[in-house]
């Protein structure tokens, strides 16, 4: 490849300032004594200037105001969900100590009962938490 | 004395907090004041890609709850618009490579037809029409390079870490991207 052609090449990425400081002295030297290269360099030079003057386009007035709600939205979940998993581990805690106590005082029988009847109010207040959490996001989704 | 001990550097000065900072806290207005600090540069950048008002609200909001979840992965040593700008890029090319017809990096590229005297009544508003134009008729990651290049004013290294490419990828795009447009409004009388 020329001269010529191989500084062609770099005229553009001139324009838009991305060549090296000893690319950058390649172009303008030659840039110099070429005056196809020069008037080429010159509307890359124009087109940039355009480019970068562009009007920047105006996003709609109630994007702002929904996305900040989204966001506050979705830091809420994550608190609530935060919250949720610190009472669960607080109830399993809490359940097993009832139950080693109740095991102590009142016997296997009364301990394997209570267990049971905390697994039960467990499993069916977990379902209805996940019921309750999937309504709130469908209404959210809505509104 | 008193104002010397004001200018000392060794007297203690609260920093604002951080964009990642805001973002963390669930305060609203602090969330609406970084979102707000971006939305006109991310907005554009987005509607610049995907050319359309619709898909560009929906990538604004879906690239802001992105970030809030994967705020953990952000490194406070990088740069936060780079990273929110990356962010954006892989959302921005998920609903364009699932767009039919949709050119990444090849595609014929026309300008839209113009009145034969279209050079005696190019005004400097309408000219910024018609480069804008050009400009949305490239394909995705040479308009996305451009964008970022001549509209964000980032650096070559950054719209790499933007776009997820090499630098020479980068100077690619952004070469075959100008010297299409050059082309297309030579052809035009607009250069």
């Amino acid at each position: 490849m020329s001269d010529h052609e191989s500084v062609r090449q770099l005229l553009a990425l001139s324009a838009a300032g991305l060549l090296d400081a000893g690319e950058e002295r390649l172009v303008r030297e030659h840039a110099h004594e070429c005056a196809a290269c020069a008037a080429e360099l010159d509307e890359f030079a124009a087109l940039s200037a355009g480019l970068s003057a562009l009007p920047a386009p105006q996003p709609p007035a109630y994007l702002l105001a929904r996305t900040t709600m989204l966001l506050a939205a979705e830091a809420d979940r994550r608190q609530g969900a935060a919250f949720a998993g610190a009472a669960a581990i607080f109830a399993f805690i809490f359940v097993l100590l009832i139950g080693q106590t109740l095991r102590i005082v009142a016997g296997d029988t009364a301990a394997l009962v209570w267990l049971l009847w905390a697994v039960i109010s467990s499993v069916l207040g977990a379902a209805s938490a996940l019921v309750l959490a999937s309504r709130r996001r469908l209404e959210r989704s809505i509104v | 004395m008193i104002y010397q001990a004001a200018i000392d550097e060794s007297f203690p000065v609260a920093e604002p907090p951080t964009h990642a900072a805001r973002l963390r806290s669930a305060d609203p207005a602090a969330l609406a004041e970084t979102v707000g600090h971006y939305q006109h540069r991310l907005y554009r950048y987005l509607l610049r890609l995907v050319r359309d008002q619709a898909s560009a609200d929906d990538l604004f909001q879906q690239t802001w709850l992105h970030v809030v979840r994967q705020l953990h992965r952000y490194d406070a040593a990088r740069s936060f618009d780079t990273w929110l700008f990356a962010i954006a890029h892989n959302a921005a090319m998920d609903l364009l490579r699932r767009r039919p017809g949709e050119s990444l990096e090849d595609g014929e590229f026309s300008l839209p037809a113009r009145g034969p005297d279209a050079l005696s009544t190019v005004l400097a508003g309408e000219r910024a029409a018609i480069l804008a134009d050009a400009l949305l008729e490239l394909p995705a990651l040479c308009r996305e390079a451009l964008t970022l290049r001549f509209e964000e004013d980032m650096k070559l290294e950054e719209i790499a870490e933007v776009t997820h490419a090499p630098l020479s990828t980068v100077k690619s795009r952004v070469r075959r991207g100008l010297e299409a447009m050059r082309q297309k409004l030579r052809k035009e009388d607009i250069l």
